[in-house]
Order: structure tokens, then sequence, then C-alpha cells
């Protein structure tokens, strides 16, 4: 269980010597049950990002404080592990080494490091191209390595920041159904951050709409449909179609009280 | 690759020949043609002249290019790990990148007098900017997602630093390296031309003031290789090191 208790977050941007105040998070709360699914969305610099790296405790936060399982989160722990945008993966490294990337750290002998990690790229998919390095493969094989890296630590929170954010239509679609069925499978607790409405409500349990900046929680909606969840039979569901539509309203109506 | 190599003997033996043609034509002391080139150069190498000179300029060499590798990846990475470090320190190191290292000579002799400290000091000298402000430069440019990525899993400032931040530098430290050993072959054959006369700097000065031109190109054709071969041994190195960069170079 994440409780997420009235956070607030600025940063000090400096231009020119004028230092302004950038209010990214105001006053947000959350909580997110165990191996929930939920997604947050909002407008670009909503501060979804920032919520996330403090969730993770990469940033502190100014006021407020996030617990997981009544325990407070001031640092990165064990138990979460994040997929990052740009997949963060290291150049120098083949696929398999960068999935033991994340053991390494934890101090694993080199045998289970590589026995665990070929593991974990098996269930991605790509027990074939371990020794690829990064640029050799394509965005979306470069995302499965990162989601391997995260899930070979065994996490029970995934903290996922737009992972199929850069990589084209065809692959999201692949890997939104490739996560869900890892997902079911592995039971964990994730925290998907988003700009796609059909994303959004076709992975989540829950869906968290953000205001523009300073990111407030707008609204929190509950996703009705059944699991498993077949990609072409959920989009063509009344509810679905429903529920994003309601979503883009949401959006809108957040983006133009913000402008008033 | 291949028609590289084949390309570069071409361009070795035409001006090979362009140089015979040219020193037999003009038939002067001042341009020997190539074959009489080689045949000083052979003599030198089999009196032993030559190899004894060339071992103590490639000891200082060494020991000079050593030092310089040393201080400057440190410095370097303390310059760009550390903002009060480089406000510290870049204000000198970019003054001496660009100084005409020859003017510090009369300072280093009266420091360390005309032994082979000297000598090594002027390689340093030489040397050791360059791969400073490519270390720092590299240290700098590291993607903070990198960073960030290590530091959610857990990383310590260690762990970042020997399996994040050295990694990714490493490509630019070893072009700093790699401009390094060309400056400290510039530096060897200066201080031996300006400090103490050994090595084969001593001969050049010697060959060249007695007019003997055809040991005098020997040397300078034998410092060419001494460098050609100096800076392969680097690039086989920095090949080793950081060959994932090269495979993306060449895509």
């Amino acid at each position: 269980m994440i409780e997420i208790q009235g956070i607030s977050k600025s940063f000090q941007k400096t231009v020119k010597n004028n230092s302004t105040e950038l209010r990214a998070l105001a006053n947000v709360s959350l909580s997110i049950r165990e191996n929930e699914f939920v997604s947050i969305i909002g407008p670009s610099g909503c501060g979804k990002t920032t919520l996330l790296k403090i969730i993770d405790g990469l940033i502190p936060c100014d006021s407020g404080g996030i617990s997981i399982n009544g325990k407070h989160v001031s640092a990165p722990g064990p138990d979460r592990a994040v997929v990052f945008q740009t997949f963060a993966l290291l150049p120098w490294r083949t696929v398999l080494a960068n999935v033991e990337f994340s053991l390494e750290l934890r101090r694993l002998p080199k045998e289970e490091r590589e026995r665990t990690a070929r593991e974990y790229l098996k269930r991605v998919g790509l027990a074939d191209f371990e020794n690829h390095y990064p640029h050799e493969l394509s965005g979306g094989m470069q995302q499965r390595a990162g989601l391997a890296r995260a899930l070979a630590v065994n996490p029970m929170i995934l903290l996922m920041d737009e992972p199929f954010g850069s990589v084209d239509a065809q692959t999201r679609q692949l890997l939104q159904e490739e996560l869900l069925e890892l997902w079911q499978r592995e039971r964990k607790t994730v925290i998907f951050v988003t700009h796609s409405m059909d994303e959004a409500v076709y992975l989540s349990d829950r869906v968290v709409v953000m205001t523009p900046r300073p990111g407030k929680v707008a609204e929190v909606l509950d996703v009705p449909l059944p699991r498993p969840r077949l990609p072409d039979e959920v989009r063509r569901d009344p509810k679905f179609v429903d529920l994003t539509n309601y979503i883009w309203d949401s959006l809108k109506k957040a983006m133009e009280n913000h402008h008033e | 690759m291949n028609s590289r190599f084949s390309t570069n003997v071409l361009s070795i033996l035409s001006l090979a020949v362009l140089w015979e043609v040219a020193g037999r034509t003009l038939d002067s002391a001042l341009i020997p043609p190539l074959s009489q080139i080689g045949a000083a150069w052979w003599k030198l190498l089999s009196s032993g002249k030559l190899l004894s000179n060339l071992t103590m300029s490639l000891a200082t060499l060494a020991a000079g290019f050593f030092l310089a590798v040393l201080i400057g990846i440190v410095v370097g990475v303390l310059m760009g790990r550390f903002r009060a470090v480089e406000h510290f320190l870049d204000l000198y190191v970019n003054a001496l990148m660009s100084a005409p290292m020859t003017a510090f000579v009369p300072v280093l002799i009266l420091w360390f007098g005309l032994g082979v400290q000297s000598r090594i000091a002027v390689v340093f000298l030489f040397a050791v900017f360059v791969i400073i402000i490519n270390t720092m430069t590299g240290v700098k440019q590291v993607d903070s997602v990198f960073v960030e990525m290590a530091r959610s899993f857990g990383a310590k400032e260690k762990e970042i630093f020997f399996k994040i931040i050295l990694p990714a530098a490493m490509p630019a430290i070893m072009a700093g390296v790699r401009l390094g050993m060309g400056r400290a072959v510039k530096g060897m054959v200066t201080a031996e031309m300006l400090l103490t006369l050994t090595g084969i700097g001593a001969m050049i000065m010697q060959y060249g003031s007695s007019f003997a031109t055809d040991s005098l190109f020997a040397v300078i054709l034998t410092i060419l290789m001494v460098a050609m071969i100096t800076m392969k041994l680097v690039q086989w190195v920095d090949q080793r090191l950081t060959g994932w960069k090269v495979e993306i170079a060449i895509e």
C-alpha cells in the first residue's frame, strides 16, 4: 500500500540571474493498493515525472510525504524499480550486462546475476539478444531490456515513466499487451505515467487525471473493464470509449480552468 | 579498411619516388635523394648510435607521458565532478593549454637542473593540459539520466563513479590521451634540443649544424615513425577500452 500525502514540490529556475520559483506539484494526495495498476495522466509539465521521482525517492519533496506499507520513503529502495522513458541503457554494456547492472548493485555473485538476468530476458522475449549492444536494437527491444532490468531485482512496485512514449504505434500496442501479461503473472503494483488516454484506460485499474502546473489531482477514475483484457475487444467496448472521452473532457476542463 | 591501407601505401610510395627523383635532379646537399637517406639510416642503425639515443628518448617520453596521463585524468575528473575545483583551476589550465610550453624551458632548467627530470617535466607539461581538458569535458557531459538510473537502483557515489561516470567519459578521456601522445613526442624532441643535447634531439642538432643532411633526414624520419607507432599504440588501447563507441561511429 502506497500512501501519498499532500506532496508539494517547487523548483528554482534561474534564467540570466533571474530566479523564479516553478511550482511543479501542489498538495497531491493519493493512495494506491497493493498489486494495483494505476496510470497518471495529465498535460505536459504537470509534474507527473516529478511525482514518480519523489515516489522513487530520487528527489525530496518540499512538504507532505510518501509511505510504503507504513514505512516513510526518503531514498530509493529495493522495493521499487523504475522503467525510464529514454530507456537509460548503458551503451557500453551488452543487453545481458545492462540487465545485470541492477543486480550488481545488490552484490549478487556473478553466476546468480547471469542466471537471473537471462531468466528475465527470456520473459521479455530478448533471450537471443543478450550479446547485442543497445544501439543494435530497436526502440521497442531496448525498452524490453529496460523492463527486464527493472523486473530482475524483483521489486514490489514498478514505476514507469512514459515507458512507451518513444516507440512507434504498433510496437507500443504490443508492449502494452506484453506488460499486462507480465503484470498478471508477476502481480506487482504499477504506477504508470503516460500522455495517452487510450493507453491509460487499456492498462489500468484506476486513472489519475492531473491538472496543468502546478500539478494537482483533478480526478481519480475507476476503469470498470474486466480482465484479462483483449486489446481489440476492449477498445470496442462502449465503456472503454466512454471513459476515454470522459478523460479527454476532464483534461480539457482542467486546462481551460488553468488558462482563466 | 583494406582500400584505406592500400591508399596509404600508395601515398607513401609516390612521395618516396618524388623525393628520390627530386633529390637526384636537383643534386643538392640540401635535399639528398631518399636512397642516400636510407643508407645513412642503416649506418646509424648498425652502429648502434640510433638505437641507444632512441632508447634514451623513449624512456623520457614514457615517463613524462605516464605522469601526464595519471595526473591529467585525476585532475580532469576532479574538475569535471566538482564545480569548485573547476572554477579554481580552469583559468590556469586554459591558459597553459594554449601557452607555448617552450617558454617554460628556462624555468624548468632552474628548477630541475639539466638532467633527465627536466626533460620528463617538459614532456609532462606538453601533454598534461590537453588530457585534463578532455577528461573534464567528458566527465561533465555524462548523460544525467544514466546517473539517475544508477541512483534509482541504489548505487552509491563510488559505484556511480566507477560504473557510470568513468566508462561514459572514456571516449573523451581517450581522445585527450591520443592528443596528449602527439604533444608528448613534440615535448620529448623539444626538451632534447633546447635543454640538454641528448637522445635523438641531440642527433638532429648535431647533423643539422654539420650539414649532414642525409643523417639529419634519417633521424627526422625516425621521429615520424616513432610518432606514428606511439599513436597506433594509443589507438589500440582506445579500441580495447571504448570499442562500443567505435561501433556506433561506423554505423
